[in-house]
Protein backbone atom coordinates (compact mmCIF):
# COMPACT_ATOMS: atom_id res chain seq x y z
CA UNK A 1 0.00 0.00 0.00
CA UNK A 2 1.25 3.20 -0.98
CA UNK A 3 0.57 6.47 0.47
CA UNK A 4 -0.79 9.47 -1.29
CA UNK A 5 0.92 12.10 -1.07
CA UNK A 6 -0.43 15.93 -1.65
CA UNK A 7 2.81 17.93 -2.31
CA UNK A 8 1.29 18.76 -5.35
CA UNK A 9 -1.30 21.55 -3.78
CA UNK A 10 -0.66 25.28 -3.13
CA UNK A 11 -1.10 26.54 0.02
CA UNK A 12 -2.00 30.00 -1.19
CA UNK A 13 -4.39 28.56 -3.36
CA UNK A 14 -5.89 26.70 -0.57
CA UNK A 15 -5.63 29.61 1.41
CA UNK A 16 -7.91 31.12 -0.98
CA UNK A 17 -10.19 29.01 -1.15
CA UNK A 18 -10.98 28.42 2.20
CA UNK A 19 -11.17 31.77 2.78
CA UNK A 20 -13.92 32.36 -0.13
CA UNK A 21 -15.68 29.28 1.35
CA UNK A 22 -15.47 30.39 5.24
CA UNK A 23 -16.78 33.86 4.65
CA UNK A 24 -19.80 35.11 6.42
CA UNK A 25 -22.61 35.20 3.37
CA UNK A 26 -24.17 38.99 2.76
CA UNK A 27 -27.10 39.10 4.50
CA UNK A 28 -30.36 40.21 2.36
CA UNK A 29 -30.81 44.34 1.77
CA UNK A 30 -34.31 44.18 1.73
CA UNK A 31 -36.68 45.17 4.80
CA UNK A 32 -38.52 41.68 4.28
CA UNK A 33 -37.16 38.17 3.06
CA UNK A 34 -37.15 36.10 0.38
CA UNK A 35 -41.32 35.80 -0.91
CA UNK A 36 -42.62 33.57 -2.85
CA UNK A 37 -43.55 36.02 -5.46
CA UNK A 38 -40.25 36.17 -6.66
CA UNK A 39 -41.61 36.52 -10.27
CA UNK A 40 -42.34 39.50 -9.95
CA UNK A 41 -40.51 42.37 -8.28
CA UNK A 42 -41.53 45.41 -7.73
CA UNK A 43 -38.28 47.17 -6.87
CA UNK A 44 -35.06 48.40 -8.77
CA UNK A 45 -33.03 45.55 -10.82
CA UNK A 46 -31.60 42.42 -9.01
CA UNK A 47 -28.03 42.87 -8.89
CA UNK A 48 -26.02 40.44 -11.06
CA UNK A 49 -25.19 37.28 -8.91
CA UNK A 50 -22.01 36.32 -7.39
CA UNK A 51 -19.41 37.79 -6.27
CA UNK A 52 -15.90 37.87 -8.82
CA UNK A 53 -13.91 34.40 -7.93
CA UNK A 54 -10.15 35.95 -7.23
CA UNK A 55 -7.90 36.15 -10.46
CA UNK A 56 -5.51 33.29 -9.51
CA UNK A 57 -8.22 30.83 -9.48
CA UNK A 58 -10.51 30.99 -12.07
CA UNK A 59 -10.23 33.92 -14.55
CA UNK A 60 -13.06 35.95 -15.28
CA UNK A 61 -15.39 36.16 -18.28
CA UNK A 62 -14.16 38.95 -21.05
CA UNK A 63 -17.35 40.60 -21.12
CA UNK A 64 -17.04 40.98 -17.07
CA UNK A 65 -13.64 42.36 -16.99
CA UNK A 66 -14.96 45.29 -19.33
CA UNK A 67 -15.97 48.61 -18.15
CA UNK A 68 -19.99 49.62 -18.27
CA UNK A 69 -20.81 50.50 -21.39
CA UNK A 70 -21.70 54.82 -21.67
CA UNK A 71 -24.91 55.36 -22.18
CA UNK A 72 -25.64 58.85 -24.17
CA UNK A 73 -28.65 60.48 -22.60
CA UNK A 74 -31.35 60.42 -24.40
CA UNK A 75 -32.02 63.69 -26.13
CA UNK A 76 -35.24 64.62 -28.35
CA UNK A 77 -35.07 66.87 -31.32
CA UNK A 78 -38.91 66.81 -31.83
CA UNK A 79 -42.11 67.98 -29.84
CA UNK A 80 -44.19 65.69 -31.65
CA UNK A 81 -45.56 62.99 -29.31
CA UNK A 82 -45.16 60.26 -31.79
CA UNK A 83 -41.86 61.42 -32.71
CA UNK A 84 -40.47 61.41 -29.15
CA UNK A 85 -42.03 58.35 -28.79
CA UNK A 86 -40.30 56.24 -32.03
CA UNK A 87 -37.02 58.37 -30.21
CA UNK A 88 -37.50 56.84 -26.78
CA UNK A 89 -37.92 53.01 -27.83
CA UNK A 90 -35.04 53.85 -30.52
CA UNK A 91 -32.60 54.73 -27.97
CA UNK A 92 -33.87 52.01 -25.84
CA UNK A 93 -33.07 49.26 -28.14
CA UNK A 94 -29.71 50.50 -29.19
CA UNK A 95 -28.27 51.22 -25.39
CA UNK A 96 -30.09 48.40 -22.92
CA UNK A 97 -29.75 44.61 -23.53
CA UNK A 98 -33.10 44.16 -24.87
CA UNK A 99 -34.61 42.27 -27.79
CA UNK A 100 -38.01 44.05 -27.63
CA UNK A 101 -39.03 47.58 -25.82
CA UNK A 102 -42.38 49.27 -25.36
CA UNK A 103 -44.18 51.98 -24.30
CA UNK A 104 -47.60 51.60 -22.64
CA UNK A 105 -49.93 53.35 -20.53
CA UNK A 106 -51.44 52.33 -17.16
CA UNK A 107 -53.98 50.62 -18.17
CA UNK A 108 -51.78 48.66 -20.83
CA UNK A 109 -52.69 50.50 -24.01
CA UNK A 110 -49.65 50.37 -26.33
CA UNK A 111 -48.58 53.60 -27.33
CA UNK A 112 -45.46 52.50 -29.36
CA UNK A 113 -43.51 48.39 -29.25
CA UNK A 114 -40.97 47.04 -31.39
CA UNK A 115 -40.05 43.00 -30.79
CA UNK A 116 -43.05 42.19 -28.53
CA UNK A 117 -47.01 41.87 -29.05
CA UNK A 118 -49.24 44.24 -27.69
CA UNK A 119 -50.93 41.18 -25.59
CA UNK A 120 -47.42 41.06 -23.77
CA UNK A 121 -47.66 44.88 -23.29
CA UNK A 122 -51.52 44.91 -21.74
CA UNK A 123 -50.03 42.85 -19.06
CA UNK A 124 -48.98 46.43 -17.61
CA UNK A 125 -52.58 47.35 -17.03
CA UNK A 126 -53.06 44.66 -14.15
CA UNK A 127 -49.18 44.69 -13.51
CA UNK A 128 -49.53 48.49 -12.33
CA UNK A 129 -52.87 48.20 -10.91
CA UNK A 130 -51.37 45.61 -8.70
CA UNK A 131 -48.63 48.04 -7.37
CA UNK A 132 -50.95 50.70 -6.69
CA UNK A 133 -51.49 48.31 -2.77
CA UNK A 134 -47.96 47.88 -3.08
CA UNK A 135 -47.15 51.55 -2.76
CA UNK A 136 -49.11 52.05 0.04
CA UNK A 137 -46.43 50.73 2.60
CA UNK A 138 -44.39 53.41 3.30
CA UNK A 139 -40.65 53.32 1.65
CA UNK A 140 -41.90 51.37 -1.07
CA UNK A 141 -41.38 53.23 -4.80
CA UNK A 142 -42.84 50.18 -6.82
CA UNK A 143 -41.99 52.32 -9.95
CA UNK A 144 -39.51 49.73 -11.37
CA UNK A 145 -38.66 45.99 -11.72
CA UNK A 146 -38.51 42.79 -13.72
CA UNK A 147 -41.26 40.30 -14.27
CA UNK A 148 -40.06 36.92 -15.85
CA UNK A 149 -42.33 35.74 -18.96
CA UNK A 150 -41.34 32.39 -19.14
CA UNK A 151 -39.13 32.39 -21.68
CA UNK A 152 -37.88 35.76 -21.15
CA UNK A 153 -37.86 38.81 -18.68
CA UNK A 154 -39.61 41.97 -19.11
CA UNK A 155 -37.94 44.94 -17.02
CA UNK A 156 -40.15 47.91 -17.11
CA UNK A 157 -40.09 51.66 -15.26
CA UNK A 158 -43.06 53.81 -14.51
CA UNK A 159 -43.24 57.80 -14.70
CA UNK A 160 -45.96 59.44 -13.55
CA UNK A 161 -48.15 62.59 -15.26
CA UNK A 162 -50.88 64.86 -15.16
CA UNK A 163 -52.48 62.62 -17.84
CA UNK A 164 -51.53 59.26 -15.66
CA UNK A 165 -48.87 56.65 -15.55
CA UNK A 166 -47.16 56.13 -18.48
CA UNK A 167 -44.38 52.69 -18.68
CA UNK A 168 -41.01 51.87 -20.56
CA UNK A 169 -40.41 48.34 -21.35
CA UNK A 170 -37.64 46.36 -21.95
CA UNK A 171 -37.89 42.23 -23.19
CA UNK A 172 -34.11 40.65 -22.73
CA UNK A 173 -32.99 37.37 -21.60
CA UNK A 174 -32.20 38.91 -18.24
CA UNK A 175 -33.22 41.60 -15.76
CA UNK A 176 -31.68 45.40 -16.25
CA UNK A 177 -29.42 46.52 -14.02
CA UNK A 178 -30.38 49.34 -11.26
CA UNK A 179 -27.85 51.82 -13.59
CA UNK A 180 -30.13 50.72 -16.83
CA UNK A 181 -33.41 50.99 -14.46
CA UNK A 182 -32.61 54.56 -13.51
CA UNK A 183 -31.44 55.53 -17.48
CA UNK A 184 -35.01 53.83 -18.45
CA UNK A 185 -36.74 56.08 -16.39
CA UNK A 186 -34.79 59.21 -16.64
CA UNK A 187 -35.53 58.70 -20.52
CA UNK A 188 -39.05 57.99 -20.09
CA UNK A 189 -39.73 61.09 -17.71
CA UNK A 190 -37.96 63.60 -20.51
CA UNK A 191 -39.91 61.74 -23.22
CA UNK A 192 -43.39 61.94 -21.58
CA UNK A 193 -43.03 65.56 -20.18
CA UNK A 194 -43.89 66.46 -23.53
CA UNK A 195 -46.66 64.74 -24.38
CA UNK B 1 -66.87 83.68 -28.90
CA UNK B 2 -64.55 80.63 -30.13
CA UNK B 3 -61.06 80.90 -31.20
CA UNK B 4 -61.51 78.95 -34.29
CA UNK B 5 -57.66 79.22 -35.19
CA UNK B 6 -56.91 77.74 -32.02
CA UNK B 7 -59.20 74.78 -33.07
CA UNK B 8 -57.39 74.43 -36.55
CA UNK B 9 -54.35 74.31 -34.80
CA UNK B 10 -55.44 71.91 -32.03
CA UNK B 11 -56.40 69.74 -35.43
CA UNK B 12 -52.82 70.05 -36.94
CA UNK B 13 -51.57 68.89 -33.72
CA UNK B 14 -53.69 65.93 -33.94
CA UNK B 15 -52.59 65.08 -37.41
CA UNK B 16 -49.14 65.13 -36.36
CA UNK B 17 -50.04 62.69 -33.21
CA UNK B 18 -51.89 60.45 -35.18
CA UNK B 19 -50.48 61.34 -38.70
CA UNK B 20 -51.85 58.70 -41.65
CA UNK B 21 -54.10 56.90 -38.66
CA UNK B 22 -56.40 59.63 -38.34
CA UNK B 23 -58.90 59.55 -41.33
CA UNK B 24 -61.41 62.45 -40.48
CA UNK B 25 -61.91 64.45 -37.39
CA UNK B 26 -64.77 67.71 -36.68
CA UNK B 27 -65.18 69.96 -34.11
CA UNK B 28 -68.73 71.28 -34.38
CA UNK B 29 -71.32 72.81 -32.04
CA UNK B 30 -73.35 70.76 -30.87
CA UNK B 31 -76.53 72.77 -31.07
CA UNK B 32 -76.16 74.54 -34.36
CA UNK B 33 -74.02 71.28 -35.98
CA UNK B 34 -71.78 73.64 -37.44
CA UNK B 35 -68.55 72.17 -37.99
CA UNK B 36 -65.65 74.38 -37.06
CA UNK B 37 -62.55 73.08 -37.91
CA UNK B 38 -61.87 69.90 -39.20
CA UNK B 39 -59.82 67.19 -41.18
CA UNK B 40 -61.28 65.50 -44.48
CA UNK B 41 -64.54 66.90 -42.84
CA UNK B 42 -67.53 64.89 -42.87
CA UNK B 43 -71.07 66.77 -42.66
CA UNK B 44 -73.10 63.22 -42.31
CA UNK B 45 -70.99 62.04 -39.64
CA UNK B 46 -71.79 65.70 -37.76
CA UNK B 47 -75.20 64.69 -37.92
CA UNK B 48 -75.42 61.38 -37.43
CA UNK B 49 -73.27 61.75 -33.83
CA UNK B 50 -74.86 64.96 -32.60
CA UNK B 51 -78.10 62.75 -32.75
CA UNK B 52 -76.38 59.63 -31.04
CA UNK B 53 -74.72 61.56 -28.29
CA UNK B 54 -78.01 63.28 -27.53
CA UNK B 55 -79.77 59.55 -27.38
CA UNK B 56 -77.16 58.12 -25.26
CA UNK B 57 -77.21 61.38 -23.22
CA UNK B 58 -80.89 61.36 -22.48
CA UNK B 59 -80.75 57.59 -21.97
CA UNK B 60 -77.99 57.65 -19.30
CA UNK B 61 -80.00 60.37 -17.49
CA UNK B 62 -83.20 58.58 -17.43
CA UNK B 63 -81.74 55.14 -16.36
CA UNK B 64 -79.95 57.00 -13.75
CA UNK B 65 -76.64 56.08 -14.36
CA UNK B 66 -73.47 58.66 -14.46
CA UNK B 67 -73.24 61.37 -17.13
CA UNK B 68 -71.20 60.68 -20.04
CA UNK B 69 -67.47 62.17 -19.31
CA UNK B 70 -64.71 62.83 -21.84
CA UNK B 71 -65.45 60.26 -24.64
CA UNK B 72 -67.06 57.81 -26.18
CA UNK B 73 -65.43 55.14 -28.33
CA UNK B 74 -66.97 52.75 -31.21
CA UNK B 75 -65.46 49.86 -32.79
CA UNK B 76 -66.49 49.83 -36.44
CA UNK B 77 -65.76 47.21 -39.35
CA UNK B 78 -63.23 47.71 -41.56
CA UNK B 79 -60.27 48.43 -38.75
CA UNK B 80 -61.78 51.86 -37.65
CA UNK B 81 -62.46 53.04 -34.45
CA UNK B 82 -64.49 56.60 -33.74
CA UNK B 83 -63.54 58.42 -30.93
CA UNK B 84 -66.64 61.63 -30.23
CA UNK B 85 -65.35 63.34 -27.88
CA UNK B 86 -67.54 65.49 -25.61
CA UNK B 87 -66.09 69.25 -25.08
CA UNK B 88 -69.22 70.65 -23.35
CA UNK B 89 -70.84 72.60 -25.10
CA UNK B 90 -68.69 71.53 -28.60
CA UNK B 91 -68.30 67.71 -29.93
CA UNK B 92 -65.68 66.21 -31.79
CA UNK B 93 -65.15 63.09 -33.95
CA UNK B 94 -62.18 61.02 -34.61
CA UNK B 95 -62.55 58.17 -37.81
CA UNK B 96 -59.20 56.36 -36.53
CA UNK B 97 -57.41 53.65 -38.87
CA UNK B 98 -56.30 51.22 -35.85
CA UNK B 99 -54.30 49.64 -37.49
CA UNK B 100 -52.50 52.60 -38.56
CA UNK B 101 -52.78 54.95 -35.11
CA UNK B 102 -52.44 52.76 -31.57
CA UNK B 103 -55.49 52.54 -28.72
CA UNK B 104 -52.74 53.99 -26.44
CA UNK B 105 -51.89 57.22 -27.84
CA UNK B 106 -55.70 58.13 -28.90
CA UNK B 107 -56.26 57.85 -25.45
CA UNK B 108 -53.94 59.04 -23.50
CA UNK B 109 -52.48 61.55 -25.88
CA UNK B 110 -54.50 62.63 -28.59
CA UNK B 111 -57.65 63.46 -26.60
CA UNK B 112 -56.18 64.89 -23.56
CA UNK B 113 -54.05 67.22 -25.86
CA UNK B 114 -57.74 67.92 -27.70
CA UNK B 115 -59.33 68.67 -24.71
CA UNK B 116 -56.80 71.25 -23.34
CA UNK B 117 -56.73 72.74 -26.46
CA UNK B 118 -60.24 73.09 -26.99
CA UNK B 119 -60.55 74.53 -23.68
CA UNK B 120 -58.42 77.32 -24.52
CA UNK B 121 -59.98 78.32 -27.64
CA UNK B 122 -63.28 78.71 -25.50
CA UNK B 123 -64.12 82.49 -23.99
CA UNK B 124 -63.40 82.81 -20.72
Amino acid sequence: MTDRSVSWTDADTVARLLARATAPRRAPKAPFGPSGAAAARPMPAPARASVPPPPSVRPPARSKSLPPKAVPRLEHTSDNPSDRLDALLAWTLDNQRCTGAFVADDNGLTLAAHGISEAHVSLVGPLLSALVGVRSIPGIDATAGALWLGSNMMSWVEARTERGGFCLGAVGLEPLSTRAFEQLKEALETTVRGL
Amino acid sequence: MIDTKILDLAVQDLRNVLRDGLVATDIWDRTAGLSLAGYNQQPVAVALFTRITAELESSLADSNFPPLARFYLLDMEGNHTVAVVNHGTLLQGMLVDNKRANLGILISVAIPRMLEAVARAKPR
